[in-house]
Order: C-alpha cells, then sequence, then structure tokens
C-alpha cells in the first residue's frame, strides 16, 4: 500500500495508531507535549517517505529512534528524564484513562517497570505487534522480546499482589 | 493459556490517552508541508554529483579568475624589465587592435561522453509524463592573449537533464 500524502487516508490511519504511538514515545519523556512532538515528527517522516503503514516495526522503529535523539540531543533533558524515571513515585502526566483505583494502581506499576521490560510489554499489549514486529523494532530476537515481556508480566504481577 | 492471561486482559482494559486534536492538525500541516516541497522539486531527486559540479564549476572559474590575474602581473613585470628599443617596423596590426595583456576568449567546446535515458516520469502532479535524458559532458573554454600568444584553459565536468514530453498517440 502506498501512502499518499494529499489524500485523507493518513487520518484513519493516525486515528487507528496515534494512542498506542503516543503511549511508546511516553517511555522516553515524561510530558505528553514532548510525545505528541515525537510521534508527530516521526509519522510526517514515516509518511513522507511512502513506507508502507502496515510495516509497523518500522513505524515504531522510527518513533524510538527519534525519542531516542531528542534525548542525546538534550542532555539537560535526559538528566531531567533520568531522575524522573529514578523516582517512579514522582507525579507525572496520566498516560491512561483511568476509570478505577486497580487501574490506577496497574497504570503505576507499568510506569515502574524497567524500560526494556515496558518498551516490548507496550507495543504488545497496546500496539498489538507481534514478537516478531518487537524484535525487529529493537534489533534483537524474538526469543529475547518474548523473555521480556514475561519477564514485565512477572513483575507487573509481583508488585500488584496484596503485601 | 498462560499464567498471565488475567494480567494480560486487565492490562487491555486500560485504555492510552487519545491524540490531541491539535497533534492531527500539526501532523496535516507537516504532510502538507511535504506534499507542496514534492511538487515544488517535481519528485526528481537531484543526484549529489550534479551540485558537486556545480562546486567544481565555481572552483574552476575561481582558479581561471587566478591565473588571469597571476599572468597579467608577470607580464607586467616582464614589460617593466624590458629595456625601450626604437624600432623602425611597425608593429603588427593586430597587436595594435588589441589592448596588450589582454585574454581574449578563442573558443568553447563541449563533448559528451555520455547519455542516458532514463525512462519515462511524471514530473510533479502533471499526468503528462515526460523522458528523462541525463547526459555526462565535459566543457572547455579557451582564451589567447594575442600579444604573448599565452593561452589559458578552462575544462570542467558538467551533467545535463533534459525532460523531453512523450507525446501518446
Amino acid at each position: 500500500m502506498e501512502n499518499v500524502a494529499t489524500d485523507e487516508s493518513w487520518r484513519t490511519s493516525f486515528s487507528e495508531l496515534a494512542p498506542g504511538l503516543l503511549l511508546f514515545a511516553r517511555q522516553w519523556v515524561r510530558s505528553g507535549a514532548d510525545a505528541e512532538d515525537i510521534v508527530q515528527e516521526a509519522f510526517v517522516k514515516f509518511w513522507r517517505r511512502n513506507h508502507n503503514v502496515n510495516n509497523r516495526a518500522l513505524l515504531y522503529a522510527t518513533v524510538r529512534s527519534i525519542a531516542l535523539d531528542l534525548i542525546r540531543r538534550d542532555s539537560r533533558r535526559a538528566r531531567r528524564e533520568a531522575e524522573a524515571y529514578s523516582d517512579a513515585e514522582q507525579a507525572v502526566e496520566p498516560k491512561f484513562e483511568i476509570a478505577d483505583e486497580s487501574q490506577r494502581l496497574l497504570g503505576n506499576a507499568v510506569d515502574r517497570l524497567p524500560r526494556e521490560q515496558s518498551e516490548v510489554l507496550v507495543m504488545k499489549i497496546w500496539n498489538d505487534l507481534t514478537f516478531a514486529e518487537i524484535a525487529e523494532t529493537l534489533g534483537i530476537s524474538q526469543n529475547t522480546a518474548a523473555s521480556r515481556y514475561r519477564y514485565a508480566l512477572a513483575a507487573l504481577k509481583k508488585d500488584l499482589l496484596p503485601q | 493459556m498462560n499464567d498471565f492471561s488475567e494480567l494480560e486482559n486487565e492490562l487491555k482494559k486500560l485504555r492510552p490517552l487519545s491524540a490531541s486534536p491539535e497533534l492531527f492538525s500539526r501532523v496535516e500541516q507537516g504532510l502538507t508541508n511535504v506534499t507542496s516541497d514534492d511538487t515544488l522539486s517535481g519528485k526528481v531527486i537531484r543526484p549529489e554529483r550534479f551540485r558537486i559540479n556545480w562546486l567544481s564549476f565555481g572552483i574552476a572559474l575561481g582558479a581561471a579568475a587566478v591565473l588571469l590575474i597571476f599572468a597579467r602581473l608577470d607580464l607586467n613585470r616582464s614589460m617593466k624589465n624590458v629595456p625601450v628599443i626604437a624600432s623602425v617596423t611597425p608593429a603588427p596590426r593586430v597587436a595594435n587592435a588589441m589592448p596588450a595583456n589582454q585574454f581574449v576568449p578563442a573558443g568553447v567546446s563541449q563533448i559528451i561522453y555520455h547519455s542516458r535515458d532514463e525512462g519515462l516520469i511524471f514530473p510533479g502532479e502533471s499526468a503528462q509524463p515526460v523522458r528523462r535524458v541525463r547526459s555526462q559532458m565535459r566543457e572547455t573554454s579557451q582564451w589567447r592573449n594575442p600579444a604573448t600568444g599565452a593561452s589559458l584553459r578552462v575544462s570542467y565536468p558538467s551533467e545535463q537533464v533534459e525532460l523531453i514530453p512523450v507525446s501518446g498517440q
């Protein structure tokens, strides 16, 4: 499928993909505005190059690459993000539409996951990528992707167990 | 089913925040800019070497100018050192007609050494196809100083892209 910038097909694709892409981008930045900047740049770049929008591994790799570039470009931002990650309890803008207390706890537990686990979890759960696509996005083996996913679920389960 | 199926279901119930309408506008604007950029360039990517050739052309012209300046300086110096000798021989008519120490264009040549038909393309949003023919050539310009017989030659590679309209009839 060829992307044509002049038609409205991008709007349909973007409506479907945007929430998952934003969530994916939020792993590197703590504000929704920064995540939107990343997603905007990635999607425009992706569409401009006429990539097949079904090539989700490439799309997510583009988002990831732009997010990492953004952090590298701005060392102050990198320090700020690192500090934010070291204190996971620090209040940040929500990533999910929270309906009740259990969902809030679950969302917070996802925030506490190590980055390498959370990025696999986000791609698998909220973006429906296969392990093959995740592996391609991250440049790792499918087995590693599957392992990280299992570690993430195990960590969440342990985190959510009643003390 | 695995041990985590219940947890996976709970996670899937969590809904990520939607994109803001501003983000849609920004993406639309980005794509529109991209479209106009593409239209302006006719979706023909100019090869790097084409741009490099312009650079070479500039360098060649600069070098030619420097050579001309040095040539003039040398001639001035040598003219000063030559003692004035009275002569009964009339000076050649050509030398009188031309100012001394001045280079005049003596010729320009353009040799096409490679030409490639790159097929049909549709420039911009045009429905009319055109045939793109790319030619590599070497252009040589020559100047000559009639007074001294000195000559200067500048040669540089260049590339030309021709878009030839094609009729479907």
